[in-house]
């Protein structure tokens, strides 16, 4: 008896527990599920709207396709940012997302380790017999589904899937392989680029190989309060989000 | 005391169960045998058992004799060599993959592996390297506790009898720790089979290059296919599952039985 009486006293303590740390009990509350990608502008920006309205945002970042299927699998959060319209239409025939707002492009680029700035200087030089090259995953990020499409478009296409080495499941990965210098390129964000000019040299990609993604904030159906949610998205759009967005290397719709 | 375990036991069995249950009414029932007939997981499952077989016979060859040199030699610094050999277990597999990219890919190293012709980045054997890295601690581990736990007179008798050291540790010390190296080596495999981080830096993630059935897993949920990835994941479980129950059946040290008592019988 004595026994059972423990028993109890464990399960009250934890079940308080819980109930104690119940977050619906604390204050408004978001989850945001946005591309890995954005960390740097978004946090900024949450952490001004957190100090602006004194609500928690709690932010989930990973790969955009990853986060898709657990947004599709578990049916909450309140925001979507991934870096491509592609998987925020997607939600959208899915009758998962209220509304979307366009915040900044994201234009990918050639970014090559700067000890070999002096053998790929042009889009062409990726082709080049002897390159190593990195390259997303087409099927798993939104920048390799975007580079397989430029290589399509190039007529290059079988020339330069010969020089890859190594396929990526996140951009920072790549990025990461050219920095080090393990790969000589691999077709990256702006943002990537710029944000590692001291290793990473930025090639121009031509402008008929490619429609630069746009990085939008959805609000999805699942939002709790969808009034407060879209209060965050309009302040991760607003000029002035857009304004540290292009701080990190990403650029404004209108240069589209 | 019956009823207090009952319930911390009765927890960690609807947890596990609630676990396995969500993953199995999830799977995609129409096209599982078209996916494990599909080329791609045919690969990452013959890459994952080439990989982690390969890695375990490597964490055998260095975890055992270290393991044997931990157990018996004392020398300065013991304490810090130790610590270091055990220091890969509490590193995140991915911090370890990407210190192995740095290492590899930096110019004295990259230049002398390209002088001997050797490619680890990027290859399969870029996996293996990666997995041998994470699971050679838990050999050395197991094979320390092992030699520790055997009685030393046994040794010196065999030594007196007239054996060399190497003919004491081959036919005295490796057959009395046998059922706990051989866990050993079972976790190793286990923990090589699943191994994602540091072989996703180390050897990236080309679909039928490098892709070892937990990469296939990550592959898949990134892009969607949610069905094709559970599949994936009950092949590890499976394997899993296999290997425990194998360990079970040789009667290692997570049998129901000590084996100490299955030897005094």
């Amino acid at each position: 008896m004595r026994e059972f009486k423990w028993s109890l006293m464990i399960v009250g303590v934890v079940l308080g527990g819980v109930l104690f740390f119940n977050p619906s009990a604390i204050a408004a509350q978001l989850h945001i599920f946005a591309g890995a990608g954005l960390r740097q502008p978004v946090d900024q920006l949450v952490k001004a709207f957190e100090t602006q309205t004194g609500h928690r945002v709690f932010i989930d970042y990973g790969g955009a396709g990853q986060l898709l299927a657990r947004i599709e699998a578990a049916g909450t959060g309140d925001l979507f940012i991934p870096g491509s319209l592609f998987y925020i239409q997607k939600l959208q025939t899915d009758g998962k997302v209220q509304t979307y707002r366009p915040i900044v492009q994201h234009t990918p680029v050639i970014g090559v380790n700067a000890k070999q700035a002096g053998r790929i200087k042009t889009f062409k030089d990726m082709a080049q017999p002897g390159i190593r090259l990195a390259m997303g995953d087409p099927k798993a990020m939104a920048f390799g589904r975007t580079a397989m499409t430029i290589c399509e478009n190039s007529g290059m296409k079988d020339a330069i899937l010969k020089n890859v080495t190594v396929y990526g499941a996140t951009i920072k990965q790549l990025a990461l392989y050219v920095s080090q210098g393990v790969v000589d390129a691999a077709i990256i964000g702006r943002t990537d680029a710029f944000q590692n000019k001291e290793t990473i040299t930025m090639v121009s990609i031509p402008v008929e190989y490619f429609q630069a993604e746009v990085i939008a904030a959805a609000v999805l159906t699942s939002a709790a309060d969808s009034e407060l949610a879209g209060q965050l998205a309009e302040h991760l759009s607003s000029d002035t989000a857009v304004a540290v967005f292009n701080q990190f290397g990403f650029l404004p719709l209108d240069e589209l | 005391m019956r009823c207090l375990c009952l319930l911390p036991t009765g927890i960690l069995i609807f947890l596990i169960v609630g676990v396995l249950v969500g993953l199995f009414v999830h799977l995609p029932a129409s096209s599982i045998l078209t996916t494990l007939g599909s080329e791609e997981i045919a690969f990452a499952l013959r890459l994952t058992l080439f990989t982690s077989g390969a890695a375990t016979l490597i964490a055998v060859l260095l975890g055992v004799p270290a393991g044997h040199f931990l157990a018996r030699q004392q020398f300065k610094g013991k304490i810090v060599v130790d610590t270091l050999i055990d220091l890969p277990m509490t590193m995140t597999p991915l911090v370890a993959g990407v210190g192995l990219l740095f290492l590899l890919g930096s110019d004295p190293v990259r230049q002398t592996l390209d002088r001997f012709g050797i490619q680890l980045l990027f290859t399969p054997w870029g996996a293996i390297l990666a997995q041998v890295l994470i699971v050679t601690p838990v050999m050395t581990r197991t094979a320390r506790a092992a030699f520790a736990a055997i009685d030393t007179r046994y040794e010196q008798a065999a030594q007196t009898l007239g054996l060399k050291p190497v003919q004491v540790f081959l036919r005295v010390s490796l057959p009395m720790a046998r059922s706990v190296l051989l866990s050993g080596v079972v976790l190793c495999w286990a923990r090589a089979v699943g191994e994602f981080g540091a072989t996703l830096m180390v050897a990236g993630a080309t679909r039928f290059r490098t892709e070892t059935l937990p990469i296939a897993v990550f592959l898949n949920i990134s892009s969607g296919e949610l069905g094709i990835a559970l599949i994936c994941a009950w092949l590890l479980i499976m394997t899993g599952f296999l290997v425990l129950l194998i360990m079970r059946w040789i009667g290692t040290p997570f049998s129901d039985e000590p084996t100490v008592m299955k030897a005094e019988r």
